[in-house]
């Protein structure tokens, strides 16, 4: 089971999931998950659809019962605590702003529930649309909102009452790409601004990446890897989290300390292993070359395929006999198919997984 | 254009056999050749309206039955219809049928039994036995009704309401009821046209102790006065036209259950 062990001890976890645990008839949706979430920070919780996440998700907003194991945040056991009494606020992906009430009814929602007088909700109403830039929509019914606006005013509502935490699930994939964006500086703006406790649930690598400080990476009822996002790219525990993050080039080695071994092929790493690996290197990383160069690493290819995507070009290079790379260069960088050209891995972007199950000593800080 | 003339047809042919009824309710005596009666009275809705006839005791009865018939099968049919169109649960399809038992099978064959269970609960002839053999077919209707009302609810408003702070019965109170409000007002609607409609079995277990209106409406029937008769008739239309008109301006402008109100 894998630890996070990344903040040092004399920082209370803010929510802290112990060896939480809960089983469906025929699967464990959540096995002994650990997690910590320190205060203020923004963690997205990633994985695959029926990895557990919106199990675990569910536990948290207290909706689900755990079978064993504790939550606690800021200090209080949450179990045994009603959903409406413990201070998390969610936001669901598909907005679910009730269709009976207004737009600025459906944002003081929580605060009339909590017996706050109407003239008094009402301009904190007012104020919070203002903040998620939806000036003078209070009165306009939730069905005569785009996508877009509904999730904006669904966050509204739930920053309205200042919760401890505020879970979000999948806030962006109901939107469209640029729409997307939009909404993500948004909350992230807000997050900074009122600096709640974000734990994001998401099945979107592009978006846990880009809406987190730190990434929970969740697979099959377990955790695999808890890292900053640049950190789960760069340092992947093993192939399944290189391929969920988009990773594209495999081949085993045999390593002999930095010196590594595929094939004919001889690559230095920066890591320091023995035994036969798993090498990944991420196809951002391989830098292509039309002239030969006297370096380590750099190893003559061909272009056997040519891709463009617009942001990116994607070469496919053969190099050597029975190694084929991915190679994601600029698209401004042209080549033909068959056109011979070298090929560099830098020694830091070589990363590999042993293929023993000891966890590698790298994996914690 | 087609449209509309279809649909006055459709209402020429569903009025037209009241048509009878108001002539008769006016008429002072409406015999063979004559088209329309020569003399005009108010003289059976006068009838109608004094105690003796029994009409307004009759409606009393029937609306205060149909009242709290409706109310119970809410009552019943609410939980069972959220269970059911919620929940996942083994049997839940054989559950369903079952439920539809009351509605396929004839109360003749169950009569004899019910009578001489409320008999032996000294409830036969009670206003209350009438109320729970009309329980018999209303609730499986409502909770039917609610049932694909809840099967179409996203409990996400549920837990998102909780999330901000509401507890489980200002949650039912203040989202779910609000919600489900057209699917109610349907479910009601049949159970109170339902119970006030139902004549067989409050026939049997009223014992004539409990008069509604279509035991008033049977009674004339036998004595031959065809003006009270039509004046009777068409009263015991109006509630259930009345209810059915609020419902359907209670569902026109609703977004939940899309189409339904346009029924």
């Amino acid at each position: 089971m894998y630890k996070s062990t990344t903040h040092p001890q004399s920082l209370m976890p803010h929510l802290h999931l112990q060896e939480l645990t809960k089983q469906f008839p025929g699967v464990t949706a959540v096995q002994s998950l650990w997690l910590e979430v320190q205060a203020g920070e923004i963690l997205a919780l990633l994985g695959p659809s029926g990895c557990g996440k919106s199990t675990t998700l569910q536990m948290i907003a207290g909706v689900v019962q755990p079978d064993s194991g504790t939550i606690t945040l800021d200090g209080q056991i949450l179990n045994r605590v009603p959903p409406e009494r413990r201070d998390i606020a969610l936001v669901l992906q598909r907005g679910l702003l009730f269709p009976h009430l207004t737009v600025g009814e459906n944002v003081a929602f929580g605060l009339k529930l909590r017996g706050v007088s109407r003239a008094e909700r009402e301009e904190k109403a007012i104020a919070m649309l203002r903040q998620v830039q939806l000036e003078g929509f209070a009165d306009r019914k939730p069905s005569e909102l785009s996508g877009g606006q509904a999730q904006r005013v669904a966050l509204a509502r739930s920053l309205i009452i200042h919760p401890k935490l505020l879970l979000l699930d999948e806030p962006l994939s109901a939107l469209d790409a640029n729409l997307r964006e939009e909404m993500q500086d948004l909350i992230l703006r807000l997050q900074a601004q009122t600096e709640v406790t974000m734990l994001v649930v998401t099945h979107d690598q592009a978006e846990a990446v880009v809406m987190s400080q730190r990434i929970a990476l969740m697979f099959e009822g377990c955790l695999r890897q808890v890292d900053t996002p640049e950190q789960i790219y760069r340092q992947p525990y093993d192939e399944t989290v290189a391929r969920f993050m988009g990773g594209v080039n495999f081949f085993a080695a045999e390593a002999h300390g930095r010196q590594w071994r595929a094939n004919d092929l001889t690559l230095f790493s920066e890591y320091d292993h023995y035994g036969s690996v798993q090498v990944t290197i991420r196809p951002e990383q391989i830098q292509v070359f039309t002239e030969g160069r006297s370096q380590t690493n750099t190893l003559p290819a061909t272009v056997i395929a040519n891709r463009f995507t617009g942001t990116q070009r994607r070469l496919t290079l053969a190099i050597a006999s029975e190694l084929t790379l991915q190679a994601w260069v600029t698209p401004t960088q042209d080549f033909r198919v068959g056109q011979l050209v070298w090929a560099y891995l830098p020694p830091s972007a070589l990363w590999y997984f042993p293929h023993s199950t000891v966890p590698h000593p790298v994996q914690v800080p | 254009m087609l449209r509309k003339s279809f649909i006055t047809l459709v209402i020429v042919v569903l009025f037209l056999p009241f048509l009878p009824l108001v002539i008769w309710s006016f008429a002072q005596g409406w015999f063979f050749p004559q088209l329309i009666p020569d003399q005009w009275t108010l003289q059976h809705w006068s009838q109608l309206v004094s105690p003796t006839s029994r009409v307004i005791e009759g409606l009393l009865q029937s609306l205060a039955i149909a009242l709290i018939t409706t109310m119970l099968s809410l009552l019943v049919g609410l939980p069972a219809g959220r269970a059911i169109g919620v929940m996942d649960f083994p049997g839940k399809e054989a559950l369903k049928l079952f439920l539809l038992t009351p509605i396929i099978v004839s109360p003749l064959a169950t009569l004899m039994g019910i009578q001489f269970v409320l008999i032996r609960l000294g409830l036969n002839g009670t206003l209350l036995g009438v109320v729970l053999v009309h329980l018999m077919p209303t609730i499986p209707y409502m909770t039917l009704v609610l049932t694909s009302v809840f099967a179409n609810f996203d409990t996400g408003y549920e837990t998102q309401a909780r999330s901000l702070g509401a507890s489980p019965l200002q949650v039912l109170s203040q989202v779910t009821l609000p919600l489900i409000a057209p699917g109610i007002v349907v479910g009601a609607l049949f159970a109170f046209l339902i119970s006030w409609n139902e004549f067989l079995l409050t026939f049997f277990v009223g014992a004539g102790r409990v008069f509604t209106l279509p035991m008033v409406l049977f009674t004339l029937l036998q004595g031959g006065n065809n003006g009270l008769v039509a004046a009777v008739a068409i009263t015991s239309v109006i509630p259930g036209l009345l209810f059915l008109l609020l419902a359907s301006k209670a569902l026109e402008n609703d977004t939940v259950l899309g189409g339904f109100g346009n029924v």
